[in-house]
C-alpha cells in the first residue's frame, strides 16, 4: 500500500456518545465484518466490555475503503476507551494516529471528557474531524452543538458532520472526511525499521502479541527483529501502518508498552521516544481468598499487566490477610475492572482492601517516603508533614445543578478555581484531594445531579494536608487491612460511620466482637457485634442425618467467603465498607 | 460416656417403621406422606411385613422399635395390633416400643389397644396449645383435644408419654410461648421434644413464603431450655428433654451413630457403613414387595471420614462428654484450645465436653472442629 493512501485514526467520544456503534458501522460499510458476523460492539472483545457497554482496551483494526475519488485507502482504526480512568490509554492510541474523529452526542453536547481528550488530540497535532452523532434522536439539537463543537476546536460549524451511527446516515461522509481531511502518515519507508509498541497482550498459543505503529521502514515477514534482547520472526507491516506482531516472546515481562521494535539486520540508530510511564493514582491490596492461590495470583497479575501497562503491583504481607499484592491503578473503575478480570479470566477469588492514594511523607529525620498503604505510614511523632495528591477536577453540569456540585466539592475539601458557561451548561473547576474522589465522589456527583454531571480530572501535584491514620480494632486487635489515612477534621465522623457500618456487615459470632476506631492509640468510636446466643440445627434423626450433614457442608462453603481475622470471621464487604462512608460519617 | 456401637455380629438392634398415611398434610410437613388412601392401607401393611421378612436376617434382638409417620395412629387399632404382634418375637427384654400419635386420632379404644399390643411409649404431636398457632401450622386438633389425648393415654397405662412442640411459628409471641410452657407443665409428660419450626422446601409454609424470625427463635429456644430445666427435665439433647430415666432410647441410637434399620416407604437405614433410603411413592413400594422384590432404593456408602464427622455432629447434641476414642480425633485440633478459651468446650482426658454455651452454639462449634467442606 502506498503510504499516501494510509490513514491512521481514532475515535474520541464521551462514554455513551456512540463511539463503538460508529466503529461497528464503519467496519460494516467497508466490508471488514460480514453481515453474518456483525454484532454490536465488534471491537469490544472482552466479555466485560460487552457487559458493561464500555471500551476498556485500545484496539486496532484495518479496513480497506474505496473512496469517491476512485482510489482505495487503507484505514487503520484504533478504538479507544472513553472513561476518565483510561485517558492514559487514549494518549497512547493518539500517538499512533494522524487524525481523530471527535464524536459528540447531538442531544447531550460536549462533556467533560470530550474536552479533555480533544485537548490531548490537539496537543498531539492530530487532525480533528468533528462529528455530531445521534441526529435521529428527537432531543437532538445539532445546530447549537455544532457551534459549540466548532468553537472548541477552532473550526467552522459547517465542517461538523451530522450523522446517526445507529441508522448509518452520514457514515459514508465520515469515511470521506477521514480520507480527505486527515493526512497520511509521515515517516521514511526506506529508513531502518522503527515500530512503536502501543499495546500488547499475552496469547496462550502465540505468546506475547504486540500492537505496533510502524513509524519508519518496514517489518518484513521472517526478518529478525531486535528488541531488547530477544529476536523473533514476524508478519509484515510498512511505514505508517499499524498492526500487530506475534513476537513469540514467552515472558510477559520482556516487552513494555512504549518499546521500539527494529530490524536486527539493519537496526535503527535511535529508538522512538517512548511513553511516559502511566502513574497509578489509586492503590489497594489484593489478597487471594485461599492462600494457596498466591502463586496463581502472581502469574495472573504478570499476564494481565502485559495487557495493561498502567497496572502496578508489588508483594504485600498483611497480618490480617496473609500474602498478597499491593496494586496501583489509574482509578476506581480500573481497579474494579482489574479485579473482575482476575476473578473471571484467571478463576481466582480475591479480597480487595479499601483503596487509597499515594502519600508523600516527610519525616523528622528528613527522609522522604512515598506511602502506598496506610500500614506503611510512620508513627505520628516521626512525621514532619504529609503531602497528598491533588487533582484539578472539571465538572460540566446544567445550571440548575451548580449548587449541588459546589456543595459536594466543598464537602470534599475542594478549592474553587473557576466557573465558565459552555453552551447551556457551566464548567465548574475545583482543585481537590484525589483521596476525596477515590471515595465515592463520582457516584455522589451522579446522584446529586440526577446523572447530568460529567467529570474529568488531571493531577496537579501534591499539597500538604493535616492527615492522620485511622486504625480499626476488631476484638481488641488492630486490623491492618482496615486502617485508612484521613483528614484530621473528618477522622471522628469517619471513624464513627465506619464502625457502625462494620457492625452491620460483620455477622454475629460465637463471642462478642467489639469494633473500635482509634487514632494513635486513642479510641474515638466503638460498636459491638453481639455474640450469637444460639446456633443449633432444630432436629436430627435417622431419616435426615445425610441431609443435615450436607447442610453443614453447605454452611462451611458459605464461610469460605469469609476471611478469618484473628478469631473473627469477616466478610469481604467489610473491607470495602470504608468506601461507603463519606467525610461526614454518613452513607 | 458415649456408649460404644454394638458389635455388628449381634445384628441391628433398632428398627424404624414408616407409616405414611395422614388425614391432611400439615403446613410444616415435607415428609413422605400419603393423604387419605384408605384403600391401600392393608396392602401397605402387607408390604411392610414383607420387607420385614426380607430384611429380618439383619436384625438381632430389638432394643427399640419406633413407629413414625405420617400418622401411625391413622392405621387404626386393628392394623397396628397386627404389626406389633408380628414384631413381638423379635423384641429383646425391656424393649422400648414407641408410636407417634396425633391427638385427634386418639380415643380410649386405640389407647388401650396400643398398650395391649406392647407399646411402651407414645409421642403425642401437640405442636402448640394456642389456636392461632395450630391454625398457622394447619393442625386439626384443638387445644382441648390435645389435653384429652394425653389424659386418655395416661389412663390406658402408656408407660412413657412424650409431647412434641414447635416454636418460632410465624405469629408466635413470647407470651404464647409461656402459655405453651404452662400447658406442658400441667400435663407433665415424661419427655418433651421442642423444635424450632423448619420451613422446608416443598412444605405448604414454604409455599406461603413463611419465614422464621431468627430473634424470636433465639429467645424462644433459650426460654424453653431454661423453663424445662426449671421444671426438672434434663436437657439431654439439643431439642429433647426428659425426666429421670425417660430419655428416648431409640433416638439415642441415632445420636450415638448406632446401626438402624428403617422399613417402609421413604425410610432410611444405616447398617455397617452403608446408608440406604427407600424411594418415596407408596404404590411403587407396595407393587415391588407384592412381587417379591426389594423396594426401589438409593444407596449412600459412608466413608470412614464421613462416619467420623457424623459421630461428631450427632453425639455432640447430647449432654454427655464426647468419647474421643469412639468418635475419633477432630479434624482441626488447633480449634480446641481456642474454643476452650471462649468457654465453649472443656477438654478432658480422652473426652471433649460442650459447655452450656457451647451446646447452644453446637452447630458452630462442630463446624470449627470438623471439616464439613466437601
Amino acid at each position: 500500500m502506498d503510504q499516501g493512501n494510509i490513514r491512521n485514526f481514532c475515535i474520541i467520544a464521551h462514554i455513551d456518545h456512540g463511539k463503538s456503534t460508529l466503529a461497528d458501522r464503519i467496519l460494516q460499510i467497508t466490508g471488514a465484518v460480514s453481515e453474518r458476523d456483525m454484532r454490536d460492539q465488534v471491537l469490544d472483545t472482552m466479555e466485560l466490555e460487552r457487559e458493561r457497554g464500555i471500551t476498556i482496551k485500545a484496539q486496532a483494526v484495518r479496513v480497506s475503503y474505496r473512496a469517491a475519488d476512485g482510489q482505495t485507502y487503507q484505514l487503520n482504526l484504533i478504538d479507544t476507551p472513553g472513561h476518565v480512568d483510561f485517558s492514559y490509554e487514549v494518549s497512547r492510541s493518539l500517538a499512533a494516529c494522524e487524525g481523530a474523529l471527535l464524536v459528540v452526542d447531538a442531544s447531550q453536547g460536549i462533556e467533560a471528557q470530550t474536552l479533555a481528550n480533544a485537548y490531548l488530540a490537539i496537543e498531539g497535532d492530530l487532525e480533528l474531524v468533528p462529528v455530531l452523532n445521534k441526529i435521529d434522536l428527537p432531543a437532538a439539537d445539532p445546530e447549537t452543538h455544532a457551534r459549540a463543537l466548532a468553537d472548541l476546536i477552532g473550526d467552522t460549524p459547517d465542517h461538523v458532520l451530522r450523522i446517526s451511527a445507529k441508522t448509518g446516515a452520514g457514515v459514508r461522509e465520515v469515511l470521506e472526511a477521514i480520507v480527505q481531511r486527515m493526512p497520511p502518515p509521515a515517516g521514511d519507508p526506506a529508513a531502518p525499521a522503527r515500530a512503536l509498541v502501543f499495546d500488547s497482550f499475552y496469547d496462550q498459543y502465540r505468546g506475547v502479541v504486540a500492537f505496533v505503529r510502524v513509524i519508519d521502514g518496514a517489518l518484513e515477514a521472517g526478518t529478525r527483529l531486535r528488541m531488547t534482547p530477544a529476536q523473533t520472526p514476524t508478519g509484515r507491516l510498512t511505514a505508517g501502518e499499524s498492526g500487530y506482531v506475534v513476537t513469540g516472546l514467552k515472558r510477559v515481562g520482556d516487552l513494555r508498552v512504549g518499546d521500539t521494535l527494529t530490524g536486527a539486520q539493519r537496526p535503527a540508530p535511535s529508538p522512538l521516544p517512548g511513553y511516559r510511564e502511566a502513574k497509578p493514582m489509586v492503590f489497594c491490596g489484593l489478597f487471594p481468598m485461599d492462600s494457596d492461590d498466591y502463586p496463581d495470583l502472581r502469574d495472573a497479575l504478570e499476564k494481565l499487566s502485559l495487557n495493561d501497562a498502567s497496572l502496578m503491583w508489588e508483594p504485600e504481607t498483611s497480618q490480617a490477610l496473609g500474602f498478597g499484592f499491593r496494586c496501583g491503578f489509574l482509578g476506581l473503575l480500573h481497579m474494579d475492572i482489574v479485579r473482575e478480570r482476575l476473578e473471571r479470566e484467571y478463576d481466582l477469588e480475591l479480597l480487595a482492601t479499601t483503596p487509597n492514594v499515594a502519600y508523600r511523607v516527610f519525616t523528622t529525620a528528613e527522609e522522604e517516603i512515598e506511602v502506598h498503604s496506610p500500614v506503611d505510614l510512620p508513627a505520628p511523632q516521626r512525621i514532619e508533614r504529609i503531602e497528598e495528591p491533588y487533582v484539578r477536577c472539571t465538572v460540566l453540569v446544567p445550571q440548575e445543578h451548580v449548587g449541588a456540585v459546589m456543595g459536594l466539592c466543598q464537602e470534599r475539601r475542594g478549592v474553587f478555581v473557576t466557573m465558565t458557561p459552555i453552551e447551556q451548561r457551566q464548567q465548574i473547576v475545583y482543585d481537590m484531594p484525589l483521596a476525596e474522589i477515590v471515595m465515592d465522589f463520582y457516584d455522589q456527583l451522579k446522584s446529586r445531579t440526577r446523572g447530568y454531571a460529567s467529570l474529568d480530572y488531571e493531577p496537579i501535584g501534591e499539597r500538604e494536608s493535616p492527615l492522620v491514620k485511622l486504625d480499626i480494632l476488631l476484638a481488641g486487635d488492630p486490623v491492618d487491612a482496615l486502617s485508612m489515612i484521613v483528614h484530621r477534621d473528618s477522622a471522628y465522623a469517619r471513624g464513627k460511620g465506619l464502625v457502625e457500618r462494620l457492625r452491620e456487615t460483620i455477622p454475629r459470632q460465637m463471642f462478642e466482637v467489639p469494633i473500635q476506631a482509634a487514632i494513635g492509640g486513642k479510641v474515638i468510636a466503638r460498636e459491638t457485634v453481639k455474640a450469637r446466643r444460639k446456633d443449633v440445627l432444630a432436629k436430627c434423626y435417622g431419616g435426615d442425618i445425610s441431609r443435615k450433614r450436607k447442610l453443614l457442608e453447605r454452611q462451611k462453603e458459605g464461610k469460605k467467603r469469609m476471611k478469618q481475622v484473628g478469631n473473627v470471621e469477616v466478610p469481604q464487604e467489610a473491607f470495602l465498607a470504608v468506601l461507603q462512608i463519606d467525610s461526614s460519617g454518613k452513607r | 460416656m458415649t456408649p460404644a456401637a454394638p458389635p455388628p455380629a449381634g445384628g441391628v438392634r433398632h428398627l424404624y417403621l414408616h407409616l405414611p398415611f395422614c388425614a391432611a398434610r400439615c403446613g410444616y410437613c415435607a415428609f413422605v406422606v400419603e393423604v387419605g388412601r384408605e384403600e391401600v392401607r392393608d396392602a401397605y401393611l402387607d408390604a411392610l411385613l414383607a420387607e420385614l421378612a426380607q430384611e429380618g436376617g439383619r436384625l438381632g434382638p430389638l432394643e427399640t422399635v419406633y413407629l413414625g409417620g405420617g400418622t401411625p395412629t391413622l392405621m387404626g387399632a386393628g392394623r397396628l395390633t397386627r404389626l406389633l404382634e408380628a414384631l413381638a418375637p423379635r423384641l429383646a427384654g425391656g424393649a422400648e416400643v414407641t408410636v407417634e400419635a396425633n391427638p385427634e386420632t386418639v380415643d380410649r379404644t386405640l389407647a388401650r389397644a396400643l398398650v395391649a399390643a406392647g407399646v411402651t411409649r407414645v409421642s403425642l404431636g401437640a405442636q402448640s396449645f394456642q389456636p392461632h398457632l395450630l391454625a398457622a401450622l394447619d393442625r386439626r386438633a384443638t387445644p382441648a383435644r390435645v389435653r384429652a389425648a394425653a389424659g386418655l393415654l395416661r389412663e390406658a397405662g402408656v408407660g412413657r408419654l412424650s409431647l412434641d412442640l414447635i416454636q418460632a411459628v410465624p405469629g408466635q409471641t413470647m407470651a404464647d410461648l409461656e402459655r405453651d410452657i404452662a400447658e406442658v407443665g400441667a400435663i407433665g409428660p415424661d419427655h418433651v421434644s421442642w423444635y424450632e419450626l423448619e420451613v422446608k422446601p416443598g412444605s405448604a409454609l414454604a409455599a406461603r413464603g413463611a419465614v422464621v424470625d431468627p430473634d424470636l427463635a433465639e429467645d424462644a429456644y433459650l426460654r424453653v431450655v431454661d423453663a424445662l430445666e426449671d421444671m426438672g427435665y434434663r436437657w439431654y439433647e439439643l431439642a429433647n428433654f426428659a425426666r429421670d430415666g425417660a430419655r428416648c432410647r431409640h433416638s439415642l441410637a441415632y445420636w450415638t451413630a448406632r446401626d438402624y434399620l428403617g422399613l417402609g416407604v421413604g425410610a432410611v437405614s444405616t447398617v455397617a457403613g452403608t446408608r440406604w433410603r427407600n424411594a418415596p411413592g407408596v404404590d411403587r413400594y407396595v407393587a415391588a414387595l407384592a412381587a417379591g422384590r426389594r423396594p426401589p432404593r438409593t444407596r449412600e456408602p459412608l466413608a470412614p471420614a464421613t462416619r467420623r464427622r457424623e459421630r461428631w455432629m450427632l453425639a455432640t447434641r447430647l449432654d454427655e462428654p464426647l468419647d474421643l476414642g469412639w468418635a475419633g480425633p477432630p479434624d482441626h485440633p488447633e480449634a480446641v484450645p481456642r474454643l476452650a478459651g471462649l468457654g465453649l468446650v472443656e477438654a478432658g482426658a480422652g473426652t471433649l465436653t460442650l459447655t452450656r454455651r457451647g451446646r447452644l452454639l453446637q452447630n458452630a462449634v462442630v463446624q470449627e472442629l470438623m471439616d464439613f467442606s466437601t
